[in-house]
């Protein structure tokens, strides 16, 4: 079979991804130790700061991770075709049947798969809502950061409730970034061992490959 | 001859001294500065003394009690003195009839210039009926005299956010006076029990300024409730530098160390605690080896709980109330992940050898 070479993520959308893979490594493993640091040798005296240091870093990354976050939102709008908001949406009846081409794939029913180029729906969809439990961790993130300030004290109240209530769900959050980091490593290999489409170097140098026989890659 | 405030001072139940003592206390935890502690003497001696009204509903009078304990007098009769008291249950000689007659003469002798101080949550279910007094249920009583109030102090967590008996299921309805009480001025000071100075600095601030203090998105008095526990707190350095007592009783915990990781709510809990603190003696629970258990946030009884564990455990969806920590939770849902990621591994490996390898590929 004969493959063609397509540019599909663009040099922000890749910086975009790797701020976000780095930024949620660090989070999650700062964030483990704030809500229950390990015991540690340090005495009295022996001017070592690993909670104050832990902090630091999980406010540091929480900083890159907001910046992904909102340069995601603008490929969004601004984005390249594959990278912007309805690309992998149920907007059309094609991208509605991807739905069940996706499944049927992933299912081992068959080998045909949609060339989407860009995402597929149902990954489409995931990610979407990735990024809006992301936008939560911020909120949430921000209003534990700054619980004196009015603004984010009224944000934060109207979205979580109380400080306690905010680490509780900034909480359960986390575990939801570890499924979806799961989930999404084992789909990458997966299908890069499936089909020879490069899914998982386009991350790193922006191009898939696809069958040429058909003409144009639908999506 | 008017008489001088020097005078007023002098004739005051409590000795001129602890009178001054008590409003410098009081100008502290405001955060005045000391140019204003004349104003705030002038206010609290001023012999047009405003009458107050004081609720009790669903409580346990444990407000009233720190508020009145015996250890700190010049509170306790400075608070007595620059109010007149002219309704409160536990501390009001008459009884019965007598006393529902008078909380009547002062509402009808001082309408729209009393102070209405609530104690206690207020029940809304089934029309209320779970809290009567005189045969009128706490919230036609509420209605009444909050709306002919100047402004109302509602003094505990039960009387600010329904406190322990709102916590889940709620059966009562209970909530706090400020989901009730719309028309006029409410502040809340939270605590179980606040500390007596909050309330004190409360009650001068509106004798001084003639309004209630300004106050954060929950309705509490910002000089009192306007920095975290955590922010405020001595063993902050040894949270810090990652030093903790993991037990009771532990090494860690006599040596004074931060008692984070036993269930300390003071990260999430805004009070001046740490600053303040109780019974003129300079304790405070942090300070004695207890970790804060977050009473003056709304709905501590749910989401400080369990009070010696960081965070709050989570229902099982469906399940019979069974409740499981959040990470023993996170882990299950991970493994279940993993071992499905796992299957689908092994049958696309099955399916390949069994089947040979796919057209795309060759
Ligand atoms: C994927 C994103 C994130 C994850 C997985 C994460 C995870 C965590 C975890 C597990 C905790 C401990 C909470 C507890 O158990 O008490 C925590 C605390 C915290 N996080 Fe995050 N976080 C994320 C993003 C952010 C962001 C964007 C910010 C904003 C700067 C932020 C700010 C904070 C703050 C202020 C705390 C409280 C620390 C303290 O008071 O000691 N987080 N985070
Ligand atoms: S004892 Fe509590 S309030 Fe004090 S530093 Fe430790 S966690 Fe914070």
């Amino acid at each position: 079979m004969n493959y063609e070479k397509k540019y599909v993520w663009s040099v922000l959308f890749r910086l975009f991804h790797w701020a976000f893979v780095l930024s949620i490594v660090v989070l999650a493993v700062t964030g483990f130790y704030i809500n229950d640091p390990w015991p540690n040798p340090w005495l009295a005296g022996s001017r070592g700061f690993p909670m104050a240091d832990m902090r630091y870093y999980h406010f540091l990354a929480g900083y890159v991770f907001t910046a992904a976050l909102l340069v995601r939102l603008f490929l969004y709008l601004f984005g390249n075709r594959h990278e912007r908001i309805l690309h992998a949406l149920p907007v059309t009846p094609g991208k509605v049947k991807n739905i069940f081409t996706t499944m049927a794939y992933y299912g081992y029913v068959t080998d045909r798969h949609g060339e989407d180029l860009g995402h597929n729906t149902i990954a489409g969809i995931v990610y979407l809502f990735t990024y809006v439990a992301a936008a939560a961790q911020v909120v949430g993130g921000f209003y534990l950061l700054y619980p004196e300030s009015a603004g984010w004290q009224a944000w934060g109240l109207k979205f979580f409730g109380t400080q306690q209530q905010a680490r509780h769900m900034h909480h359960l959050l986390l575990w939801y970034f570890l499924f979806f980091a799961l989930v999404h490593l084992y789909l990458v290999v997966w299908n890069d061992v499936k089909a020879p489409e490069g899914m998982i170097s386009s991350i790193f140098n922006g191009y898939k490959f696809k069958p040429k026989h058909n003409g144009s890659a639908e999506g | 001859m008017p008489i001088t405030t020097s005078e007023l001072v002098n004739n005051l139940s409590s000795s001129r001294r602890d009178f001054l003592k008590a409003c410098t206390i009081a100008a502290a935890a405001l955060g005045l500065s000391e140019a204003m502690i004349p104003r705030l003497v002038e206010a609290a001696a001023n012999p047009q003394r405003p009458p107050v009204v004081w609720l009790h509903f669903q409580e346990c009078t444990g407000c009233t009690e720190s508020l009145v304990r015996g250890s700190h007098p010049d509170i306790a009769r400075l608070i007595l003195d620059i109010i007149s008291l002219d309704y409160h249950e536990t501390l009001m000689a008459a009884a019965g009839h007598q006393a529902e007659q008078q909380l009547q003469a002062t509402l009808e002798k001082y309408p729209g210039k009393y102070l209405c101080v609530v104690e206690g949550g207020i029940p809304t279910k089934d029309n209320g009926i779970y809290c009567k007094i005189g045969g009128r249920t706490a919230m036609e009583i509420l209605a009444e005299v909050a709306a002919k109030s100047a402004a109302v102090i509602a003094i505990g967590n039960c009387a600010t956010y329904g406190g322990i008996q709102a916590a889940d299921p709620n059966p009562t309805g209970a909530v706090g006076v400020w989901d009730l009480v719309h028309d006029v001025p409410v502040v809340n000071v939270a605590g179980c029990p606040p500390n007596p100075i909050s309330f004190l600095g409360t009650v001068l601030h509106y004798l001084t300024f003639k309004r209630l203090p300004p106050t954060d998105k929950l309705g509490r008095p910002l000089f009192a409730y306007g920095r975290k526990i955590h922010d405020q707190c001595e063993r902050r350095a040894h949270f810090d530098e990652g030093r903790y007592a993991e037990q009771f009783g532990d090494a860690g915990h006599l040596a004074g160390y931060c008692l984070y990781k036993v269930g300390c709510k003071g990260p999430a809990t805004f009070s001046n605690c740490p600053a303040v603190r109780f019974n003129d003696v300079g304790v405070w629970p942090v300070g004695v080896g207890h970790g804060c258990i977050g009473c003056t946030e709304p709905g501590f009884w749910d989401t400080m709980t369990p009070f010696y564990e960081r965070l709050p455990g989570i229902e099982i969806p469906g399940g019979r109330g069974i409740v499981t920590s959040a990470d023993s939770a996170g882990k299950k849902i991970l493994g279940i992940a993993g071992a499905a990621v796992g299957i689908h591994a092994v049958v696309g490996i099955g399916k390949r050898i069994l089947k040979g390898k796919s057209d795309e590929d060759k």
